[in-house]
């Protein structure tokens, strides 16, 4: 980490020196060989003969207005930098001595211990050193509060599609943007630049706390806003050099090299905060998007275009006829070579073939996108709904490639980046203030001994939970308090099963633990049904009755074979469906974390949720604790061997994928089963965007996830877009998109889940959208 | 912000300024003090005995306890005049905010100087009212005695909590949690600041200290 900042350091001065030594101290003349050098000795033009002498270089330097100018700001540039790596060095030995001294963790064994282990360390230590006073004891909730404070959140921000990111461009359709450089304006205006939201580290500034003078810190905030976008156009020229030539400095030998490279995808900055829960460390989250990488790529990868292909074919056999005869000539005399441009062609004959190669598809590939679809749904956890059964399309697809960019995309949006983002803080940002105030008013609860923290990280079901995913009746959330997408449902079961020790309060333990239930239990019936059934693998997922649900999902994709915990994935059903049944019971017996309890794969055994052996399970996840009256096995030394925190997390991470995969599937069960209530609510909302009933597919009318504007057809999209989009928040077709949700659910939930009318007068502060709703949904009754 | 932090509001007039604040502030030391320690041979020590002694004020109808320490008493004093002299210079609407913080010490390494980690914060915010005429006085007089009583009792109750206090120190630490430059007893190591607000609710020092923070911390 301090080399790696050293080295940052030396990069700077690096490509500061060298571009300018670049511009002003060679003389390309010689070296493009157009003058002629007298030699003495040998008649080869060297190096160091294109290099100016050092009075000519330095004058030059000296002369040109623009390159002292730009040495000049690189230099404060550097020393602020310096400053704050010197800076950093300190806290880097603090952390150090803690590690040491604290957590009695020597720097050698390090790399060897789990996050786990360092946290049940630091929970260990808090009890006897009481290094936070306000409170006896410290849960793994407040730590990872107190560290992922910020981050919490921006994801609640995107979730709730606070945020600019999203545009609507004239050609390109539907686009987002979201880069480092804007990451870093956002943090820089609400949590640590100077006068931010945030008074210190941990507590947000008490005015903004209160309602009371909310447009004057919305003016505050709009007025800062505005003056840091002119400070990042006042930059704007600098940086983009800078990004530039950095750019150009690193990728330009991965081009020549490898040119495919850039074909390869990555996880875009917006997809890596879509897909991240709430308290999910970065760790966490990499390894997560790392598992489903390769579904992605393959996912990606299936869609050809036909068109495409036949021109890329066709390129690539004309431009590989004029490289192979240049190769050829070169093989047969190398003085070929020397002939100007000669070099030139060849390289770029190469780069293009190369780039035409990766458009022309794998003849062995095949096309079967929804499984790819959920098997990737089960490593990212979040996905909209609208893709469910339409993995096909290209539509998909395109939003898709939202999420898992190309990297040369990337690249691309990096060197924009400085241009762009004056525009979006300077124009879009500003008008969203008041939203911006009132979500840090609304949703900063101050936990004792943390700090303040986003009250959506709190992953409390009752506060913030959403009907249609699971909290049907335990929720008492408005759309406005509602997180999108099941985030905060699914964010509380990833953190239940990444830190199973954890104690949550007494209602989310409710709800964990009748999920777990209700999935061990659909796991037992659906293998039984598969294994008498002889099922095979390519089922589909129309005929999802309630308790083969597991069933379909466990016995769908073939790469979900992979869940078995590295045993062998044989091909045959039978073997998969064991592997797959030892596995989940794997699963069950590690869900306490006791392990004691070894089912060895039995099939009576896997009836085991019966009452008391979910309550068992259930309380033992909750209490942690190691003792068994049930212990059935003599513990094999197998599973024994086994036990220590690094399977326990790889089984933590496949547990978590089988939950993700059930609530989605209950989530669109759910919404399916609100299908036919939409139809004839839809004919009295008056411009209501989503009002054209699509024929195509009936799939299409349920509920759009909030977070994805769907690529249906453009006058949908636009109105949607245009209303809903960037005011997703004000404005009255809040309203309307909230009455197409909720309505469907009031004749089912008639209390609990939707009170509306209940909840408008919770908000004291006048939110148009909600005084709007009631009338509306008692008109549809 | 390991730091346990208590508000303390009062609403006084300009001539019982100085009793309030001494009132509060001694009751909190009362309970932060204990006798000086006297170390013994074996690394035992024995705590020595603090006496007590009731306080009159003069311009509140309120009586109250503290430690009969006659250093310490003018040490309390002189900080609260020069926060009253601050208060009646500055020209404000007469509202102020003094802060009796306990800390503790932490050595450290050349070249930084040692540290002060405050355990507990308490700010008793002054709100000067001025009065018309002598009957208005006499009905504040009462009120803020029942006042500065009511504020007693929660201060009692706060510190029966049984939250964190440092823990005892060996001989050699003593000096970085308790304060034993004093003749007759010893308080926890305390340190009193204050600041006068304007109407905007921050003071320039402040703003100026978090800007240079800030900009480190870019």
């Amino acid at each position: 980490m301090l080399l790696g900042e050293i080295f940052e350091l030396v990069q700077l001065v690096f490509v500061v020196a060298f571009t300018v030594f670049l511009a002003n101290c060679v003389d390309y003349d010689i070296l493009f060989a157009n003058k002629l050098v007298n030699h003495t000795d040998s008649a080869k033009v060297t190096l160091p003969d294109a290099f100016l002498p050092v009075d000519v270089c330095s004058a030059r330097i000296r002369d040109n207005v623009f390159v002292i100018f730009i040495l000049v700001i690189s230099g404060v540039f550097w020393l602020h930098r310096l400053v704050k790596f010197i800076y950093n060095i300190c806290c880097y030995w603090e952390i150090r001595s803690f590690y040491i001294n604290a957590l009695k963790l020597s720097m050698a064994d390090l790399p060897y211990f789990t996050w786990q282990e360092v946290q049940a360390r630091i929970v260990e230590i808090q009890k006897e050193h009481q290094i936070c006073i306000h409170k006896k004891e410290l849960t793994e909730l407040d730590i990872y509060h107190r560290i992922l404070r910020f981050k919490n959140y921006m994801v609640a921000m995107i979730n709730k599609s606070l945020l600019p990111i999203r545009s609507r461009l004239p050609f390109l359709g539907d686009v987002v943007f979201y880069t480092r450089g804007l990451k870093y304006n956002f943090e820089l205006i609400f949590f640590w630049g100077p006068s931010s939201l945030f008074e210190n580290e941990w507590s947000l500034k008490t005015e903004y706390k209160r309602g009371g003078s909310r447009l004057e810190l919305a003016d505050r905030l709009s007025s800062r806003i505005l003056w840091i976008g002119i400070a990042n156009l006042l930059l704007c020229p600098v940086i983009l050099i800078w990004q530039i030539l950095y750019a150009f400095f690193s990728y330009t030998e991965v081009i020549k090299r490898e040119p495919g490279s850039l074909g390869a995808r990555c996880w875009s900055l917006y997809g890596r905060f879509y897909l991240r829960h709430f308290n999910e460390l970065d760790h966490e989250l990499m390894s997560r998007l790392s598992k489903g990488y390769k579904a992605s790529s393959k996912y990606m990868n299936c869609f050809m275009s036909p068109l495409l292909t036949v021109v890329a074919k066709n390129v690539v056999f004309f431009a590989g006829s004029i490289l192979a005869v240049l190769i050829a000539l070169t093989i047969y005399d190398e003085d070929v070579l020397a002939v100007e441009h000669v070099l030139t062609s060849i390289t770029l004959l190469g780069v293009c073939i190369t780039v035409c190669r990766s458009f022309i598809p794998d003849k062995h590939l095949v096309f079967c996108p929804e499984q790819l679809l959920k098997v990737i749904l089960a490593h990212i956890h979040y996905m909209p709904d609208h893709w469910q059964g339409n993995a096909h399309r290209y539509e998909t697809r395109d939003e898709f490639a939202q999420l898992f960019q190309y990297k040369a995309v990337f690249i691309l949006e990096e060197l924009l980046s400085p241009v762009i983002t004056p525009f979006i803080l300077i124009f879009c940002l500003r008008r969203k203030s008041l939203e911006i105030i009132d979500f840090f008013r609304n949703f900063t609860v101050e936990v004792v001994g943390v700090g303040d923290t986003c009250s959506f990280a709190q992953m409390d079901v009752r506060q913030h939970g959403h009907p249609a995913w699971m909290s049907a009746g335990r929720t008492e959330a408005s759309i406005y308090q509602q997180a999108e997408d099941g985030k905060t449902e699914l964010s509380l079961m990833h953190f239940a099963i990444t830190n199973p020790r954890w104690q949550p309060p007494r209602e989310s333990t409710t709800f964990i633990s009748q999920l777990k239930e209700k999935v061990q239990r659909e796991a037992a019936c659906g293998q039984q049904g598969v294994l008498h059934e002889n099922h095979i693998l390519t089922s589909t997922q129309s005929e999802s009755e309630p308790h083969s649900l597991i069933a379909n999902l466990l016995a769908g994709p073939p790469p979900l074979g992979s869940l078995h915990l590295g045993r062998d994935a044989s091909v045959s059903n039978h073997a998969v469906d064991v592997g797959l049944m030892e596995g989940t019971s794997a699963l069950r017996s590690f869900s306490p974390l006791s392990g004691s309890q070894h089912l060895r794969g039995s099939f009576a055994s896997t009836r085991l949720p019966r009452g008391d052996g979910a309550a068992l399970v259930g309380g033992r996840a909750m209490a942690g604790s190691g003792a068994d009256a049930r212990t059935a096995s003599s513990g094999s030394s197998a599973w024994e061997g086994q036990l220590n925190s690094m399977v326990l997390s790889e089984y933590a991470s496949t547990e978590m994928s089988i939950h993700a995969l059930y609530i989605h599937e209950l989530h669109k069960q759910q919404s399916r089963g609100q299908l036919s209530r939409h139809t004839w609510h839809r004919r009295d909302s008056d411009e209501s965007s989503e009002g054209a009933p699509d024929d195509n597919e009936g799939l299409r009318n349920f509920p759009r996830s909030n977070t994805f504007p769907c690529a249906t057809t453009p006058h949908q999209e636009g109105a949607m877009l245009h209303n809903t989009g960037q005011r997703r928040y004000g404005g009255t077709t809040e309203s309307v998109s909230g009455g197409l949700r909720s309505a469907p659910r009031l004749p089912r939930i008639p209390m609990g889940g939707w009170a509306e009318e209940a909840q408008a007068g919770r908000h004291h502060d006048p939110v148009p959208e909600e005084d709007e709703l009631p009338p509306h949904i008692q008109k549809v009754t | 912000m390991n730091c346990r932090s208590e508000v303390l509001e009062v609403s006084v007039e300009g001539r019982q300024v100085d009793e309030a604040i001494l009132a509060l502030l001694h009751t909190i030391l009362l309970h932060r003090s204990t006798g000086k320690f006297h170390y013994k041979k074996e690394g035992t020590y024995s705590i020595g005995t603090v006496g007590t002694q009731d306080i009159d004020c003069d311009f509140i109808d309120f009586t109250f306890v503290r430690v009969s320490s006659e250093e310490l008493d003018r040490a309390i004093r002189k900080a609260v005049g020069e926060f009253k002299e601050a208060l009646s210079n500055s020209g404000s609407d007469g509202m102020g905010q003094i802060s009796l913080e306990f800390y503790q010490k932490k050595k450290s390494r050349w070249p930084f100087s040692d540290e002060c980690i405050p355990w507990e914060v308490w700010s008793i915010k002054v709100n000067v009212v001025n009065l018309a005429n002598e009957q208005e006085r006499q009905i504040c007089r009462e009120k803020v005695g029942e006042k500065l009583g009511e504020k007693v009792i929660n201060i009692v109750e706060v510190i029966n909590r049984h939250e964190y206090l440092p823990k005892m120190p060996t001989q050699s630490e003593v000096d970085n949690v308790f304060d034993t430059s004093l003749k007759d007893v010893q308080p926890y190591l305390y340190k009193i600041t204050y600041q006068i607000t304007d109407s905007l609710g921050t003071s320039v020092s402040t703003t100026v200290r978090r800007l240079i923070k800030d900009t480190l911390a870019l």
